[in-house]
C-alpha cells in the first residue's frame, strides 16, 4: 500500500526539566514544609516546649482550617473547570441559619436537617452551575448574583439575627448528638471537623484520580470546544461541579454552626476569598484545566500555620493581612516560573 | 534570481533546545526581490531559523548580516526595525478586534485631535486586503472570520508594515486554490519592489511556481538547495524525509460496500445566522461503507458546515431534509450522540478544537471512550494506558512517553492523536475537516496509509479538504459544494483536479462570493 517505512518511536530526550518539574507540581506541598519548618524555628517556647507542635495546637490548626478547606475542595472543582463560585461563604452563612433554625426553632432532628441543609446547598450551587452552562452566563457573574441571593435568604429565614443553638431533648433545643460534631474529638485529639475535611479532602483525591468524570472535568477546563467535540458532556460536568461545590459550601455551614453553637445569616463572608487564596497558592490555575486538591489541601494548610504562628507571636493582625497577601503573590508568582510545556 | 544583492546572510546558526538541536551549522542568504523557499518535515529547524531571524530566538550561535552588516537582535521590535517582517503559522490576531484594528494595531492612524481615525484604517485596511487577494468587509471582528480568512489578514498586516524582509510560514494552508493564485501575484509584485522573502511550505506546486531557490532542511542541517523548477516532487521529498517516498497517495480502493451514509436534500436555517458560515441549503450525498468520499469546493462553500451539521455541532436552527445511516435516519444534536450512532469527527483546526495542548497524549487520546475502561464510572488505568498504547502502535506515533503534554509532539503526530482518540470509540463514518493542514510530508503520507487502510476495513470517510491533489489522490469519488449545495460528483478515476476546480468555481461570479459582498 505504502512504501514509508516504520521508523521506531524515537524516545525524546528527557533532561533534569522533569526533577524541576516535580518540584513545581508540587510547589504547594513544599511551601506548606518551608511554612511549617519556619513556624518551628519562630515558636514561642514555654518551660523548653515548642509550643507550635504542641498536639493541642497542631489540633487547633487543623481545625481553624477545615471549613475553608472543605469550602476550598469544592472551590478547586470549579476553578479546574475554568470556573469561579463566589457565592460558597454566603451558602455557608446559609447552611449555618438553617441548621439552627430547624433544629431549634423547628424542632427537626438531627439527620433530617443536615440532609435538607446539604440538599440546600447542593440544589443552590446546580442552579448556578444550569445558568452558567445552558445560559452560558459567566460563572463570576452568576455566583455574584448567587451570593446575594444566599445572604439574603438567610437573613429572611432567621430574621436578620443570629440562632443561638442550645442542646437537650426540649422543645427549642438542638438534638445532643449535633454537638457531637463540634465537641467531640476523635481517638481523643482528632476533632470532628478536622475529621470531615480529611475525608472530604481524600474522597476529592480519590474521585479526582480514578473516576471518568475527572478526566470530564480536567478536558472542559482544558478546551471546552475541543471537550465538547470530543464527546463530553460539557454542560453536564458543569452542572455536577458547582453542585458538588455548593454541596460542600452546605456541609462547611453546619460544621460553622456547631463549631460556634449558633447560625447567623453574616456567617462566613469573605470565604470564598480565602478558598481562592488556598486554591491559588495550591497551583491551580484559574485558566482552568490544570491543577489538584492535593494542592488546595496544602494551601489551606499553609494558609491555617501562618496565621496560626503569626498569632502565636502576637503579631497584629493586620499585619497578618499583608503578611497571607504577599503569600498568595509568591505562591502565583512561582507558578509563572513553572517550565513551559 | 537577484545575486550578489545580499539582503540576509546567516552564517554558521545553531541552537539547542535542551537535548535537542534544532539548528546546526546552518548556512542560510537572501536576495533583494528572491523568493527563497524553505522546506523540510515538521521539526527539521525551519521555524526556529525563521525565530532566528525574526528576533524572536535571541540565544544562538552564529552571525546574522544584514545588508552586509552584523546585527544581532534583542527582540522582534529590533527586528522589524530592520525591516524584517514574518507572518507566523499560528495566527496572531485579536479575536475581538475588527479586521482593520488587527492590522493597525500598535499602529493606529490618528486624526488631528490624536483620536483613532475608524474611517482611514478602513479605507487603507480594505484597498491591502484587496492587494493581497481578497475582499473583505475591514469592519467585520476577526474572530467571526474562518482559519483562511484570518491567514489572508495577517498576509496583509505583514504587507502594510512594508518590510525588506518577509518570512511567510505556510501562508497557504488555509487558503483555496484560487485565493493562493492572488496572493502570488502579490508575492511576485512584492518581489518586483525588491522584498526579499523566506517561503516555507509543504506545498510542492506552490514551490515550483514561485520560488527562486530552495533549501531543505532535515534535522536541523542544510540537506540540499535546487533550483526548484528543475528538480522533481519525489526527489524534494525523499531529500526531506531522507527515504525515498514512491507514492505519496494509496491506491483508491474501489471495492465498497452498501450504502452507509444518505444524506438527502440537508438543510440548516441558523436561528441566528452568523455572517461567513454557509450551512446546507440542500445537500445529497451517499457514502458507501469502505469508500472514502471528498468534499471539494472553494472556502465559504460550506464544507465544514456540512460536516458539522452531520457531527450535531451546527449551530441551532431548523434542519430540513434527512441524514440517514445504514437506511436509519438520524439527527445528532450533539457530538455525543453522533458519536453513539458511529460518527466520528477529527475538527479543522486541532489546537483550537482538537487537543488540550497541556494535557498528556493519554488523556487526549481517551477522552472520547473513557467509559469503556472500567465500570460505574472507574477507570481501569491499565486497560486505557493498554487501549493507548495500541493506537500509538497503530497510527506510528512519534513520541517520548504516553505522560508527556500533548503539545510537545510535532503537527503531525497531534493529528495523528486526534485521529486516535476517534478511531477508539470505533466509528462506522469517519468525518474529516482538513485532516493534513499542517502536517508534513511524511505524516501526511502516514495518514493517507491509515485512511486506505481503515476503508478497507468497511469504514466509510468523508473527507472535506482544500488541497485538490489530495482529494483526486485518496478518494474514491469527490463532491464538489458551491454556496451550500451539492454541484458536482466525479469518479477520481476519471476526472482531474481541472474538473474539480471548474466546478468548484462555477460561473466566474464566485470571487465576489468568496469575499462576501460589503
Amino acid at each position: 500500500m505504502t512504501d514509508v517505512q516504520d521508523k521506531p518511536a524515537t524516545q525524546v530526550e528527557r533532561s533534569a526539566g522533569s526533577v524541576v518539574a516535580t518540584l513545581f507540581r508540587f510547589q504547594s506541598v513544599f511551601g506548606l514544609l518551608a511554612v511549617f519548618v519556619a513556624a518551628i524555628i519562630f515558636s514561642p517556647r514555654k518551660d523548653g516546649e515548642i509550643l507550635f507542635i504542641s498536639a493541642d495546637n497542631l489540633a487547633n490548626v487543623v481545625r481553624a482550617v477545615s471549613e475553608i478547606g472543605i469550602i476550598a475542595v469544592g472551590m478547586t472543582f470549579v476553578i479546574l473547570i475554568g470556573g469561579i463560585d463566589l457565592s460558597v461563604g454566603a451558602v455557608l452563612g446559609l447552611a449555618a441559619v438553617g441548621s439552627a433554625v430547624l433544629m431549634v426553632e423547628s424542632d427537626w432532628g438531627f439527620l433530617p436537617s443536615v440532609l435538607l441543609v446539604l440538599v440546600i446547598g447542593l440544589v443552590f450551587g446546580a442552579l448556578q452551575g444550569v445558568a452558567t452552562a445552558m445560559i452560558g452566563i459567566q460563572s463570576f457573574i452568576v455566583t455574584l448574583a448567587g451570593l446575594q441571593i444566599a445572604r439574603g435568604l438567610a437573613r429572611i429565614w432567621s430574621g436578620g439575627q443570629g440562632v443561638a443553638i442550645s442542646y437537650g431533648d426540649g422543645p427549642n433545643e438542638a438534638p445532643e448528638s449535633f454537638a457531637i460534631l463540634g465537641e467531640r474529638t476523635f481517638g481523643g485529639l482528632v476533632p470532628i471537623p478536622v475529621l470531615i475535611f480529611a475525608v472530604v479532602a481524600i474522597a476529592a483525591v480519590v474521585f479526582l484520580r480514578v473516576s471518568a468524570f475527572s478526566r470530564h472535568l480536567y478536558a472542559v477546563g482544558g478546551n471546552e470546544k475541543a471537550a465538547r467535540l470530543s464527546g463530553v458532556p460539557v454542560v453536564r460536568v458543569k452542572i455536577a461541579v458547582f453542585a458538588i461545590c455548593g454541596l460542600l459550601a452546605a456541609l462547611a455551614g453546619i460544621v460553622h454552626a456547631v463549631q460556634l453553637n449558633q447560625g447567623s445569616p453574616n456567617d462566613g463572608i469573605g470565604y470564598e476569598l480565602d478558598a481562592i487564596a488556598a486554591v491559588v497558592i495550591g497551583g491551580t490555575s484559574l485558566m482552568g484545566g490544570r491543577g489538584s486538591v492535593a494542592g488546595t489541601v496544602a494551601g489551606a494548610l499553609l494558609l491555617g500555620v501562618l496565621n496560626n504562628i503569626l498569632a502565636l507571636n502576637n503579631i497584629d493582625s493586620n499585619i497578618q493581612l499583608l503578611i497571607k497577601g504577599l503569600v498568595i503573590v509568591a505562591a502565583a508568582a512561582l507558578q509563572r516560573l513553572r517550565p513551559a510545556t | 534570481m537577484a545575486e550578489g544583492a545580499g539582503l540576509v546572510r546567516m552564517s554558521g546558526i545553531g541552537k539547542r533546545y535542551g537535548g535537542v538541536r534544532a539548528c546546526r551549522d546552518v548556512d542560510f542568504s537572501l536576495g533583494a526581490g528572491e523568493v527563497h523557499a524553505l522546506l523540510g518535515e515538521n521539526g527539521a529547524g525551519k521555524s526556529t531559523l525563521m525565530r532566528i531571524l525574526s528576533g524572536d530566538v535571541t540565544d544562538y550561535d552564529g552571525t546574522i548580516e544584514i545588508n552586509g552588516a552584523p546585527v544581532h537582535f534583542g527582540g522582534p521590535t529590533d527586528a522589524q526595525a530592520a525591516g524584517i517582517a514574518m507572518i507566523h503559522q499560528e495566527l496572531d490576531l485579536v479575536p475581538g478586534l475588527s479586521v482593520a484594528d488587527n492590522i493597525f494595531l500598535g499602529r493606529e492612524l490618528r486624526t488631528k485631535l490624536k483620536t483613532v481615525d475608524r474611517r482611514r484604517m478602513e479605507r487603507e485596511a480594505g484597498a491591502l486586503l484587496e492587494r493581497s487577494g481578497v475582499r473583505l468587509d475591514p469592519r467585520r471582528p476577526v474572530g467571526e472570520l474562518r482559519v483562511g480568512e484570518q491567514q489572508l489578514v495577517t498576509i496583509a498586516k505583514a504587507i502594510s508594515l512594508d518590510a525588506r524582509v518577509l518570512v511567510m510560514d505556510e501562508p497557504t494552508s488555509a487558503l483555496t486554490t484560487s485565493e493562493v493564485e492572488r496572493l502570488f501575484d502579490v508575492i511576485r509584485e512584492l518581489r518586483r519592489s525588491g522584498v526579499g522573502i523566506v517561503y516555507i511550505s509543504h506545498r510542492m506546486e506552490e514551490i515550483a511556481q514561485v520560488a527562486d531557490r530552495a533549501t531543505v532542511l532535515r534535522n536541523g542541517r542544510i540537506v540540499t538547495s535546487f533550483d526548484p523548477r528543475r528538480l522533481s516532487t519525489a526527489e524534494v521529498v525523499e531529500a526531506m524525509v531522507g527515504r525515498p517516498v514512491q507514492t505519496m497517495f494509496t491506491t483508491p480502493d474501489a471495492d465498497t460496500g452498501d450504502e452507509l451514509l444518505r444524506v438527502d436534500n440537508l438543510a440548516l436555517k441558523a436561528r441566528r445566522p452568523r455572517p461567513g458560515r454557509r450551512d446546507p441549503e440542500g445537500i445529497s450525498l451517499t457514502v458507501r461503507s469502505g469508500e472514502i468520499v471528498g468534499l471539494a469546493g472553494l472556502l465559504g462553500a460550506g464544507r465544514t458546515e456540512l460536516l458539522e451539521t452531520l457531527y450535531g455541532v451546527a449551530p441551532a436552527g431548523t434542519v430540513t431534509g434527512r441524514i440517514l445511516l445504514q437506511g436509519k435516519e438520524i439527527r445528532p444534536r450533539r457530538p455525543r450522540q453522533a458519536l453513539a450512532h458511529g460518527i466520528g469527527f477529527v475538527p479543522e483546526d486541532r489546537r483550537a478544537s482538537g487537543l488540550v495542548l497541556f494535557h498528556s497524549i493519554l488523556a487526549n487520546t481517551v477522552v472520547s471512550s473513557l467509559p469503556s475502561y472500567g465500570r460505574l464510572g472507574v477507570i481501569a488505568r491499565r486497560m486505557e494506558r493498554a487501549a493507548s498504547v495500541r493506537m500509538a502502535d497503530r497510527l506510528r506515533l512519534k513520541f517520548g512517553r504516553l505522560q508527556d503534554d500533548v503539545g510537545t509532539l510535532s503537527g503531525g503526530n497531534q493529528q495523528k492523536v486526534v485521529f486516535g482518540r476517534m478511531l477508539l470509540t470505533e466509528p462506522k463514518l469517519l468525518l474529516l475537516d482538513e485532516p493534513t493542514r499542517g502536517v508534513d510530508v511524511g505524516a501526511k503520507a502516514e495518514i493517507y496509509r491509515l485512511l486506505g487502510e481503515l476503508a478497507g476495513q468497511g469504514l466509510g470517510v468523508l473527507l472535506a479538504s482544500s488541497e485538490l491533489p489530495e482529494l483526486i489522490g485518496v478518494c474514491d469519488r469527490v463532491v464538489v459544494l458551491r454556496d451550500g449545495r451539492d454541484v458536482a460528483s466525479f469518479s477520481t478515476a476519471d476526472s482531474g483536479e481541472g474538473d474539480l476546480l471548474a466546478a468548484a468555481m462555477g460561473e466566474g461570479a464566485v470571487f465576489e462570493e468568496v469575499g462576501g459582498a460589503q
